[in-house]
């Protein structure tokens, strides 16, 4: 793609969710949404091919729909509040069809289905886009309407995509399928606590930005999307072998990693506000990713994987030189003793 | 009859709208479009926005869908679907057309329908002119307003429309 219409389309994605992020008035925010979505399908489709095309489509239909509940939401707001501004929704229809566009936009369960799919039919930096950048904005906006969010609704759908984003990933091969069924579960423990607490909602969705950051980098780094190709990296960088496996284990919520501090801290937070069986079931549903995760670590870094002797070798391509990569591996595995700096966000 | 005629007109709003809706070839969504884009041009200007309603006619129907014509006319199909050709798009529309004859009965025999809003009978919807509007018509002020208060709407569309064109370019340009 023309370099300065790529630069032009990237920074519309930005400006579209800068937009989302700073309005006041609904109606902007519907137009940040779309100028967001409009935005990205090229980016979706920078390689020209079928399943390029394929993805790029599913996410537009799936994308839209959700737009168009948001603003049936927003109107049916209008109505019964007779003003444009954000602040929580009063009306109850409206919260309901609210969160379920929100949630379509997320990817959490049941509107799920488009994330694994999606994610596997395109590049991995513009998955890496789809799977970071686009979470921010409808996550804003719940965080802006989180005291009006029925309760019910939320936590089913919570605990229901950690439960599709442990189970699904199980059975995955493909690297980008599986960063997304991650996604989908991380998805779920943010939005778990958004009633409770909604700005551990914001520190998970940070964390979680930089560990997905720093994993699709990994793989970017060693150009590799299947399991078997990632596991030839001892022989390109050993290095990375190392730092894949503490990235994933932080992925998986161990301690002494920085992704032990959001699940951590919302189960504290759960448990403070008297729901017991949630978190424990919650905690127990997490073990189902970080299975697939360790699963990733074996084979990548534990152990040579088996492969015909002519495999062993990787093609070197000319390496890639992969920004900031050295500050985000820090980042996403020893943010753990900062965790008493949270205070200050209060 | 006259005082029923937004509630008329948006029935003939829905069911153009079920017309598109029920998927036949895009030549004839675009006849039913026009249909659509009249009617609703005469919802609005009986709410008192004849500039808006102007505004639908022109650039709505005489820009935009002369030139979807122009372009669906170089890319149709030498069979394309009408609403009778096909069992599933008839059905599709026969269903549209049987929801909204059903919501209208509802609303034509009950004093209140509650479903999502309160619409307390027909008689809701019939304009009256309370005549405090004042010297300015509202709607001609909102226009000025979008390019004096809105100033930023008006660039956030504006630039919108331009990465649009660009977007699909880049898109049907492949290779």
């Amino acid at each position: 793609m023309n370099p300065l219409i790529f630069t032009t389309i990237l920074m519309t994605v930005l400006l579209g969710t800068m937009i989302v992020m700073m309005s006041s008035h609904w109606l902007m925010i519907w137009i940040g949404f779309e100028m967001n979505l409009l935005a990205i399908i090229p980016i979706l489709m920078k390689k020209y091919n079928p399943r390029t095309m394929e993805a790029s489509t599913k996410y537009f239909l799936t994308q839209a729909t959700a737009s168009m509940l948001l603003m049936m939401a927003i109107i049916i707001n209008l109505m019964h509040s007779g003003q444009w501004t954000i602040t929580k929704v009063f009306n109850p229809t409206a919260s309901i069809i609210m969160t379920s566009a929100l949630a379509m936009k997320l990817g959490l369960t049941p509107f799920h289905f488009w994330v694994p799919e999606v994610t596997q039919g395109i590049s991995l930096t513009s998955g890496l886009i789809l799977l970071t950048w686009q979470k921010l904005a409808p996550m804003s906006i719940l965080y802006q309407i989180s005291p009006s969010i029925n309760l019910n609704i939320l936590l089913t759908m919570a605990v229901l995509s950690i439960l599709v984003g442990g189970w699904g990933g199980l059975n995955q091969t493909q690297l980008r399928k599986i960063m997304a069924y991650s996604s989908i579960a991380h998805m779920g423990w943010m939005t778990a606590v958004l009633a409770y607490n909604p700005t551990l909602t914001m520190l998970n969705m940070l964390i979680y930005i930089m560990m997905t950051l720093t994993m699709f980098m990994l793989f970017i780094h060693s150009s590799s999307t299947t399991t078997l190709s990632l596991s030839h990296t001892w022989n390109k960088t050993p290095l990375t072998t190392t730092l894949i496996l503490i990235t994933l284990l932080s992925m998986g919520g161990l301690p002494p990693l920085s992704g032990f501090m959001p699940k951590w801290m919302i189960i504290q937070e759960l448990t403070k506000n008297n729901s017991i069986i949630l978190p424990t079931l919650m905690a127990i549903m997490a073990l189902l990713n970080l299975y697939f995760y360790m699963r990733l670590t074996y084979s990548t870094s534990l152990t040579m994987f088996p492969s015909t002797n002519n495999m062993k070798m990787k093609w070197q391509f000319e390496t890639k030189r992969i920004t900031f990569l050295p500050p985000l591996i820090v980042m996403s595995s020893l943010l753990l003793p900062l965790t008493p700096m949270l205070s200050i966000l209060d | 009859m006259m005082t029923y005629i937004v509630f008329i007109l948006s029935v003939i709003f829905v069911v153009s709208f079920v017309g598109f809706s029920s998927k036949p070839s895009p030549i004839y969504g675009g006849l039913v479009l026009i249909v659509s884009g009249g009617v609703g041009c005469g919802i609005i200007m009986n709410f008192g926005g004849s500039f808006l309603g102007l505004m639908v006619f022109l650039i709505y129907l005489g820009g935009m869908l002369v030139v979807f014509g122009y372009t669906t006319a170089m890319a149709t199909e030498q069979y394309p679907e009408v609403w009778v050709s096909n069992t599933t798009v008839m059905g599709v529309f026969l269903l549209g057309l049987l929801m909204e004859v059903m919501l209208v009965l509802y609303v034509l025999k009950s004093e209140e329908v509650g479903v999502v809003f309160e619409f307390s009978g027909v008689g809701d919807w019939a304009i009256y002119d309370t005549g405090d509007s004042g010297v300015f018509s509202e709607e001609i002020m909102g226009v000025a307003a979008l390019y004096s208060y809105g100033a930023w709407v008006v660039i956030v569309t504006g630039w919108s429309l331009f990465v649009g064109v660009l977007v699909i370019l880049e898109v049907t340009r492949g290779d």
